[in-house]
């Protein structure tokens, strides 16, 4: 969980999503405290299915899942082990 | 002393860019450091992906695709191409008119239109209510994430948002199943959106964040209709697609092939429009707020996936002060 979150928040960094003095909690809403929006969103999950070669079903895109840390690392973990059942409609990207 | 400012050796960001580093060994900022290149592959697999979509829609509503039309080259060039490679395609083009649209960007939207036989609707918000959005967004500070403001000017980041959301709810209530938009490969990553109905509410509520943060006080006009993200509507069975990210990317190219097909050019100073006004502003705009040329990723993102010369690139970054539009739209922003 601590390497998904660190990966998580080197990736915000390096693409400029957050302000290396910016310190994010666990539960801090990205999206309400300025850290991304739809679209960066949708670069985010891009990253993490490259980064961990894993399909992220779009019905599991959603607040609950993927606008805090601990919700992301959550997400990411339940997919790599394999306990999500997507809808087949696949992912939000190809 | 002053550092040194440190030019990316690849694409066109520089250090006094705030977030931008360049690796003093390398030469390169960090997007080109960790950039890879779509493969052949990838593509290929994006296009069989558009052609499966896009060569048999399945029939819900009227239109098969609605269409974000400005009017400019790349939107008309991809509105051109769609038809011809998918002439079966049932289209909406939607030109939103923010009220700062060129007479020739009217009259070159509505000739494609006619070309490829497309259905035409010019979206007409209060004008009084947008320049009153626009000023308030040029006014605010930091209402948009840190990535938009590298993605777009707030004036643009906010017009570019009302037209998603429009069209977004537009689709819903046409049925349609596929949105097109002509972002370039420098403006989006993600050829295919799926659209949900969690994800759709979340950009709803992510844009009203954005425009409460500036001050916008009605802001319903602006967004998706709220009935449409409710519990109990229907789920929306809606893809985007960005054709841009599939197709080889050559803007002189598809201008001459706009030209060709008797598209005009509004001959207007920015180097980065060819259809809206209010943009030679808003770049100055985000560069006095936040010394961020507004294009600048979008160029750097052009160049370093050899869509674009640097040199050329460079150029379009010079912003010409004495632009009399930049005069004329802070007068009629009130600024």
């Amino acid at each position: 969980m601590d390497e998904t979150r660190e990966d998580i928040l080197n990736f915000l960094k390096t693409q400029g999503f957050l302000n290396e003095k910016k310190i994010l909690q666990e539960n801090d809403s990205l999206s309400e405290t300025g850290v991304i929006d739809s679209i960066t969103l949708l670069q985010l999950i891009d990253f993490l299915e490259s980064k961990y070669n894993i399909e992220i079903p779009v019905e599991m895109i959603t607040p609950e899942n993927f606008d805090t840390l601990s919700g992301i690392s959550h997400s990411v973990m339940q997919l790599k082990q394999g306990d999500v059942v997507s809808d087949g409609k696949g992912s939000s990207l190809v | 002393m002053a550092k040194e400012a440190l030019s990316c050796k690849k694409c066109v960001l520089d250090s006094r860019t705030p977030g931008i580093s360049i690796n003093a060994d390398t030469g390169l900022c960090q997007f080109c450091e960790n950039f890879t290149p779509l493969s052949e592959e990838k593509k290929e697999e994006y296009r069989i992906r558009m052609d499966a979509l896009l060569k048999s829609p399945p029939k819900g509503g009227k239109y098969d695709v609605i269409f974000a039309l400005s009017g400019g080259v790349d939107s008309s060039y991809t509105l051109y191409r769609l038809k011809k490679e998918y002439p079966h395609l049932t289209i909406l083009a939607v030109q939103f008119d923010n009220g700062f649209i060129s007479e020739t960007a009217l009259e070159n939207a509505q000739k494609f239109c006619d070309l490829t036989k497309s259905t035409y609707l010019r979206l007409s918000l209060d004008q009084q209510a947008l320049r009153d959005t626009f000023s308030k967004a040029a006014r605010s500070m930091n209402a948009y994430p840190g990535t938009a403001k590298y993605r777009a000017s707030d004036i643009c980041n906010t017009c570019i948002s009302i037209i998603k959301q429009k069209i977004i709810e537009l689709a819903i209530t046409t049925n349609a199943p596929f949105i097109v938009f002509a972002f370039s490969p420098g403006q989006t990553d993600a050829p295919f959106v799926t659209l949900t109905k969690p994800f759709v509410g979340w950009m709803r509520k992510i844009f009203d964040g954005n425009l409460r943060a500036m001050g916008v006080a009605e802001r319903d006009a602006y967004l998706i209709d709220a009935r449409l993200v409710q519990s109990g509507s229907p789920e929306p069975e809606i893809t985007i697609i960005h054709p841009f990210l599939i197709w080889d990317y050559d803007k002189p190219e598809f201008k001459k092939e706009c030209i060709k097909h008797g598209w005009i050019d509004p001959d207007l100073k920015d180097h980065n429009s060819s259809n809206c006004l209010l943009n030679a502003f808003a770049i100055k705009n985000h560069l006095d707020k936040y010394h961020i040329h507004s294009y600048a990723y979008d160029l750097a993102a052009l160049v370093r996936q050899g869509c674009m010369q640097r040199d050329d690139a460079i150029k379009k970054l010079n912003v010409d002060v004495s632009d009399p539009s930049i005069q004329e739209v802070q007068r009629e922003l009130n600024l």
